[in-house]
């Protein structure tokens, strides 16, 4: 086996946890040597903080062009990353910078590529990982061959915690553009924080009809004295705006308990809701994953479930 | 302007998932297929720079067996001018990258000043295939794209970030833009629409017709699925039985137990 690249990303000043967890896929490979790059505008500390934790002898592309994330400048210093460290495997994480830059990457270099894997090991020939399909409900094994790049995804496995001693290495590449940075801009604060919320009620695309979310959902949720929630295709679909959104592009949360009716549970949504304190989970599907970050289950029609549930709550306060 | 949209015909979202006899892919007969969610956005963001005058005309593309026509259908009944369906047994089971090689061919033939696509698709949920497009056509792209602005020399971009933040990215033309879920409200075919799509061109092409013969079928993978499954149930919820007043039941005394009533 050859060298595993391993590409940081940094946010907000540090590299992301899930970079480190990309270190620990790296490292578990057994046969590889495990290098990394830095990418960005000022970033020789980072670097060195990477090439101590795990990622070994560490690549740097310290360049004012690298400032702000661009998918023609990452790619042109992966691709020479790649040449420099002769990679077989190029790890980057499944975040929207990874699925922004890596296929590109695999399609520059014409080699193998897979994405949002859960866990990699070495293959005959290439590599082997498991990655997760329709939105959770199968897993799917799959060999590359050869060279590979991969994305794995966040939270799947837990950060490498090791050091090591690799020392950087400054590394020029053309980073000309066609792609242009602009700006950032942040999430507009809305009346709706779900974040301070103790009790969360979320309606999903089984509700059915934006009516229900009023009518079924809501009334739930002041029951309990607490705020209603809602997974990604409600939002898409236009029945509530996006400050409802519970999800890894939404709002993460963790009340006291988190009510998820009708909502089947794509990583998406539990990314954002899986670490509440206790999470009810109503669903006419028994295979839903729901079910595997809930701690109750119901596997019935919610629109039997919740108008009785509200009945009962508000009894129960006299 | 001429523009492209990619789009995939995927298992529909409520059907059957039950894994196929040689256990490398879902049982597809017999189930009910749909264009892939996101495609839809991609489709809808191309018919409204239609509506706006600026695109003179829009082409729909997939890859797939006969099943696909339904879905091109769809899109022409939309609004879409004109389909291309790339039929050949040599691309079932093409990876992403050969998938992508297909798509570039049919882009450089047709000569498409803009290319969508949606940011992943609902069965394989790769995201891979955009991105592929546009670095094999030496495109600039830009991926999750909630919002387009066409006005400028450049179209600038939004695209979603984590925690609903959003990045504004300028692409010079020729470019690729893969749509994020939710862009924008998608219109149904109007049954006007239905009717004019059955006059509407499907132009339906080969690997060979595209000089690909060897060079983008599913025995030049580099990625093969071997196997599919159920995940192993990990830590699995407790699942309360009983009629719906018992069930009602045990979870007041759930949320008693948690102070919170």
């Amino acid at each position: 086996m050859g060298t595993i690249l391993v590409v940081a990303e940094i946010q907000k000043g540090a590299i992301r946890e899930a970079s480190y967890e990309l270190v620990a896929a790296a490292q578990g490979i057994e046969g590889g040597e495990v290098n990394g790059l830095v990418i960005g505008s000022g970033v020789g500390d980072l670097a060195n903080e990477f090439a101590s934790k795990g990622a070994g002898k560490t690549y740097v592309v310290d360049d004012a062009a690298a400032e702000n994330y661009n998918v023609d400048v990452w790619s042109k210093a992966i691709k020479a990353a790649a040449e420099a460290s002769s990679a077989d495997l190029i790890l980057i994480s499944n975040t929207p910078t990874g699925w922004d830059v890596a296929p590109r990457i695999a399609a520059g270099l014409d080699c193998a590529f897979t994405s949002d894997c859960i866990s990699a090991a070495a293959g005959d020939g290439g590599y082997d990982f498991v990655r997760r399909i329709f939105g959770g409900k199968l897993d799917a094994e799959v060999s590359t061959s050869g060279a590979t790049v991969a994305t794995m995804q966040p939270g799947a496995m837990a950060a490498f915690e090791g050091s090591s001693d690799g020392g950087t290495e400054a590394l020029s590449a053309d980073l000309a553009a066609g792609a242009k940075f602009v700006e950032i801009k942040v999430a507009e604060a809305t009346g709706v924080d779900l974040t301070k919320a103790d009790v969360i009620v979320s309606g999903g695309r089984g509700v059915g009809d934006p009516e229900k979310f009023p009518e079924v959902i809501q009334p739930l949720a002041d029951a309990l004295g607490g705020a209603m929630g809602a997974s990604r295709p409600v939002v898409d679909a236009g029945w509530l705006d996006h400050p409802y959104q519970v999800g890894s592009s939404g709002q993460i949360v963790a009340p006291k308990l988190y009510i998820a009716a009708g909502i089947s549970g794509a990583i998406q949504h539990l990314v954002g809701m899986k670490a509440s304190n206790f999470i009810v989970a109503i669903n006419k599907d028994p295979d839903a994953p729901i079910f595997e970050v809930a701690d109750v289950g119901v596997v019935a029609d919610l629109f039997d479930i919740v108008p009785a549930l509200t009945e009962a709550v508000s009894a129960a306060k006299g | 302007m001429k523009v492209m949209v990619c789009l995939k015909q995927v298992p529909h979202q409520d059907a059957r998932l039950d894994v196929n006899a040689d256990g490398t892919w879902i049982q597809e007969d017999n189930i009910k297929f749909e264009i892939n969610s996101y495609d839809t956005y991609a489709v809808e963001e191309a018919l409204r720079l239609k509506d706006a005058g600026s695109a003179d005309e829009v082409v729909v593309v997939s890859i797939g067996p006969d099943r696909v026509t339904q879905a091109l259908r769809t899109a022409l009944g939309m609004g879409a001018d004109r389909a291309i369906h790339v039929n050949d047994d040599a691309a079932a089971g093409a990876d992403a990258l050969a998938t992508a090689k297909i798509l570039a061919a049919v882009a450089k033939e047709e000569g498409a000043d803009l290319v969508f696509a949606g940011l992943m698709a609902d069965d394989d949920n790769a995201s891979a295939i955009p991105p592929m497009v546009a670095e094999l056509l030496g495109f600039p792209s830009a991926t999750g794209v909630l919002a387009t602005d066409f006005s400028g020399d450049a179209v600038k971009v939004e695209r979603e970030l984590e925690g609903g933040a959003l990045e504004v990215v300028e692409l010079p033309k020729p470019c690729l833009i893969a749509i994020q879920s939710g862009a924008n409200q998608v219109r149904y075919a109007s049954l006007k629409g239905i009717m004019q799509a059955k006059k509407k061109p499907v132009d339906v092409k080969t690997l060979g017709d595209l000089g690909l013969a060897d060079q983008a079928s599913a025995a030049q993978n580099k990625t093969t699925v071997n196997k599919i499954y159920v995940p192993a149930k990990g830590d699995t919820a407790e699942i309360l039985s009983g009629s719906t007043d018992e069930v009602v039941g045990q979870l007041v005394t759930k949320i008693k137990e948690l102070g919170l009533l």
